[in-house]
């Protein structure tokens, strides 16, 4: 799992720079672009994935205790975190193209919308594998803490490069 | 006397970051309005508390705190040359 954690950090960081160079570019079109998005939404979804970590962490000293039933039971409450993110974020998607702002709208929009629309696919992903992990931690056959540690590191990225994406776009100024 | 959560190392640094969230959403939200302007200090705090949170995030969340020697550094290369692009490209 951390050979793809790893690949994505520096995809990842390459965007963020890129981000920066247009940002130094166009300062003002991405100032002005900026107060536009919802610092409270990104706070709060910020917030949402920091618990939602927190749970899963907690999962996997669960797992290593042999404590499955909390493990599961930790692991769905970040699962449950992550629909609560993509719920507020569809909610902010659909906010700024009702007022008028698209992919198309400038260089800003652009990455919001690619940027934020990468890590959202990166998110599902996560629940899926989050889904993984709790059918095995079910299974006794099936059940490994390497499967429960190397599910949540990849939960722990989606976490990771939302925290950089909040403070990029949302409130750096 | 301590409770359990501030001796569970996951709680505290969920707590920390948590908190660190709450002041970063504050410095934009005193700095948001009708027009946005460049802030230098403003942008120095959030890229700071940005850092504090990557890092809490892969040491503690992510267990490379405890992870081979090869992966500490990574991550730490990461971090350095990513804030230190962004701060360059911020400044100049």
């Amino acid at each position: 799992m951390w050979v793809f954690v790893l690949g994505d950090l520096i995809i990842f960081g390459t965007y963020f720079v890129i981000f920066m160079v247009e940002r130094s570019w166009h300062r003002d079109v991405f100032l002005e672009s900026q107060r536009h998005l919802n610092l409270g939404l990104g706070a709060v979804n910020t917030l949402v994935l920091l618990t939602s970590s927190r749970f899963v962490a907690q999962g996997v000293r669960a797992a290593r205790r042999n404590d499955n039933a909390h493990a599961v039971r930790l692991v769905l409450g970040g699962g449950l975190c992550g629909v609560l993110f993509l719920a507020i974020k569809s909610y902010e998607w659909a906010s700024e193209i009702a007022a008028g702002h698209t992919l198309a709208t400038n260089t800003f929009f652009t990455f919001y919308f690619m940027l934020t629309g990468v890590h959202l696919f990166h998110v599902v992903l996560g629940l899926v594998i989050l889904g993984v992990v709790v059918a095995d931690l079910k299974n006794p056959e099936l059940r490994r803490v390497s499967t429960v540690e190397a599910g949540a590191t990849y939960w722990h990225l989606v976490d990771l490069l939302w925290v950089v994406i909040f403070a990029l776009f949302y409130v750096l100024r | 006397m301590r409770s359990s959560i501030a001796r569970d190392p996951v709680d505290f640094v969920w707590i920390a970051l948590s908190a660190v969230t709450a002041v970063s959403w504050a410095l934009g939200a005193a700095t948001d309005g009708s027009h946005l302007v460049t802030s230098v200090p403003t942008t120095l705090g959030v890229l700071a508390i940005a850092l504090l949170k990557a890092r809490g995030i892969i040491r503690y969340f992510m267990e490379v705190q405890t992870a081979p020697t090869w992966l500490r550094r990574f991550t730490d290369l990461w971090m350095v040359a990513l804030w230190g692009s962004i701060l360059t490209l911020y400044l100049a």
